[in-house]
């Protein structure tokens, strides 16, 4: 007799953000329903109305763990999971929450709601910066193929990899004309490609939401940008989406330091 | 007296869109067209579209011969299944001399030491027509090519039976062809005059990298390893196997993708060791493949100059200017 795999408990949750990249996990349609053969979603607040918490073989976090509750959640969700994933740029790399400012924050608490307002944001902070992760799907939103790429990988027992190419690679593909070719800024040479180039066709620069690439060249495209973008201008694209990563703070904050000499 | 002329078939410029009409019955045609500014080679829904005196495409050729993303198997329990092609032959038209020179070498790369199946399984389905400004000097390739003599004429040099198959229809026509000087092809012209000594250009750049040439640690900076050199180049053609189990745990999944020696993945083995560590080396390999390795295996440089990597290079190298850099070095240094 054919014995039954035994199915992969799933849990999908959501911290701050727009929940666009669990519209695309619902807009996967039939492969969703093929996925569903294999895993058994016992928490998927969106999804379902039953829920329970359990212990999670997958656990796949969508958006920025902002208020103390759910940086409790989140760590309570890495002790009963298995696999930790972050799914989204808001998870993997704190995406548009993060882009906030916690000076102008503070003045306009103020403004707004007077002094006598507690807020309940902390921080906006990726989740790694709170526990282990064990993969990250970036994107902004996460792209359709590559969540169903790294579900292959999980359940044939494959640890996921990361893309080696960069946004270059499908943008090239696509027959758009480079925007750095043509002096506009770009981010697609150092970001990790699988995204479709869909921004770059669309006519809007690359901010680097699938993350920064294995061993991209930034200092290069440093080089490349001051010579069609001024300070600010730099900064602005590379804090748009990657201001936590140990990148930007390696490499192009001490870079823009020289700069401004 | 010499007759220096002599007939020769030709056909009017106004004709080759009703004569893709007519071969797009029997064949697919992919042809040159505009898009956002840039030509490219595509489908070529409406003859009209073609463009024709193009300065370079983006994506060479190449793309129809070696997909940039190819399923080579898939496996289930009922066996192995390799994709067939079901689709009509391909007939590429509008060739430069220099795209034409660049498929000669990969059927011969594609040959050695084995014929690479998935190759040949759709270049033995093609049909190519090389179209040019310059004038033929020797046919680098191709089934047929389409010479401008004027405005309004081209003729005709067939060059295989299907190519001869074509000429005989009835947009050709017999005429005097006076001996006439086409246009030259300013692209690249100093790289093309080296790559006629492609021994010395292979150890030149075999030199430069043995004595620690400059040129490479600048480069190596200046690299910033996206990878667009090696997709738009007609001969690039190494690739990186990716395998997939499907969802439902039914199939699995072989695909070969374009890889490109400048990204990270390419020199690194299993255990992680990477054997081209840093952006210099990967970078430097590019150069090493082309004109020291591919000079040694096939007695030429793996290049046609047809300019597309200078081109398209965000960081704007200037690959000719580089490499008549380091041959002068080269020849300086050792007579």
């Amino acid at each position: 007799m054919q014995r039954e795999a035994k199915k992969l408990k799933v849990g999908i949750f959501d911290f701050t953000d727009c929940e666009g990249c669990q519209v695309k996990l619902v807009s996967l349609r039939e492969r969703l329903l093929a996925l569903l053969e294999r895993v058994e979603i016992v928490n998927w607040r969106l999804g379902q109305e039953k829920n329970r918490m359990d212990r999670f073989d997958l656990v796949l976090i969508e958006g920025c763990p902002i208020t103390q509750d759910e940086i409790d959640l989140l760590k309570l969700l890495r002790e009963r999971s298995t696999h930790l994933i972050g799914f989204g740029t808001c998870a993997t790399m704190g995406g548009i929450p993060a882009i906030m400012d916690q000076k102008e924050r503070a003045k306009w608490y103020n403004k707004i709601y007077g002094p006598q307002y507690k807020p309940r944001g902390i921080d906006s902070l990726p989740l790694t910066s709170y526990v282990k992760v064990d993969f990250l799907i970036h994107g902004c939103p996460v792209d359709e193929n590559e969540i169903v790429r790294v579900m292959e990988e999980l359940l044939s027992g494959k640890k996921p990899a990361y893309r080696g190419y960069s946004v270059c690679f499908q943008c090239k593909l696509a027959g758009n004309p480079c925007r750095l070719i043509n002096g506009k800024p770009c981010l697609g040479p150092v970001t990790q490609g699988g995204c479709g180039a869909i921004c770059v066709s669309g006519g809007s620069p690359c901010y680097g939401c699938f993350g920064i690439r294995d061993t991209a060249q930034i200092e290069g495209l440093l080089d490349i940008l001051k010579g069609m973008a001024d300070k600010e201008e730099i900064e602005r694209y590379f804090t748009m989406f990657l201001r936590y990563t140990k990148e930007y703070n390696e490499i192009v904050r001490p870079f823009m330091e020289r700069e401004n000499g | 007296m010499i007759k220096n002329y002599k007939m020769e078939p030709v056909i009017e410029r106004n004709s080759i869109p009703s004569l893709l009409k007519i071969l797009s019955s029997d064949y697919s045609i992919i042809a040159p067209q505009e898009r956002n500014g840039e030509v490219v080679f595509d489908d070529l829904k409406d003859p009209e579209c073609l463009v024709l005196g193009y300065k370079v495409t983006i994506l060479p050729p190449k793309k129809y011969l070696f997909p940039p993303e190819e399923i080579l198997f898939t496996y289930s329990g009922k066996g192995v299944r390799t994709p067939s092609i079901t689709s009509k032959k391909l007939l590429i038209f509008g060739l430069s001399l220099r795209d034409l020179e660049a498929i000669t070498q990969l059927d011969e790369i594609m040959s050695t030491p084995h014929p690479d199946y998935f190759y040949w399984k759709r270049r033995s389905r093609s049909i190519l027509v090389g179209v040019t400004d310059e004038s033929v000097h020797a046919p680098p390739g191709g089934d047929l090519i389409l010479e401008r003599m004027d405005d309004e004429l081209y003729r005709a040099i067939p060059l295989t039976q299907a190519g001869k198959k074509i000429v005989k229809g009835r947009f050709f026509k017999k005429q005097d062809i006076l001996p006439h000087k086409g246009e030259g092809n300013q692209v690249m012209e100093e790289l093309r005059k080296l790559l006629l000594d492609p021994e010395t250009l292979a150890e030149a750049v075999k030199w430069s990298r043995a004595e620690g040439h400059p040129v490479w640690e600048e480069l190596g900076k200046r690299c910033i390893g996206c990878g667009i050199c090696t997709y738009v180049c007609p001969i690039c053609h190494c690739f990186s196997m990716e395998n997939s189990v499907s969802l439902d745990g039914s199939t699995c999944t072989r695909c070969r993708k374009w890889d490109a020696c400048t990204l990270p993945g390419f020199a690194r083995i299993a255990g992680g060791y990477d054997h081209h560590p840093s952006q210099k080396k990967r970078y430097y390999n590019w150069y090493y493949h082309k004109f020291v390795r591919g000079y040694k295996e096939y007695g030429k440089s793996q290049c046609v100059a047809c300019g597309r990597c200078q081109t398209y290079c965000p960081a704007r190298i200037d690959i000719e200017k580089e490499l008549l850099g380091i041959v002068k070095d080269y020849r300086e240094a050792c007579g």
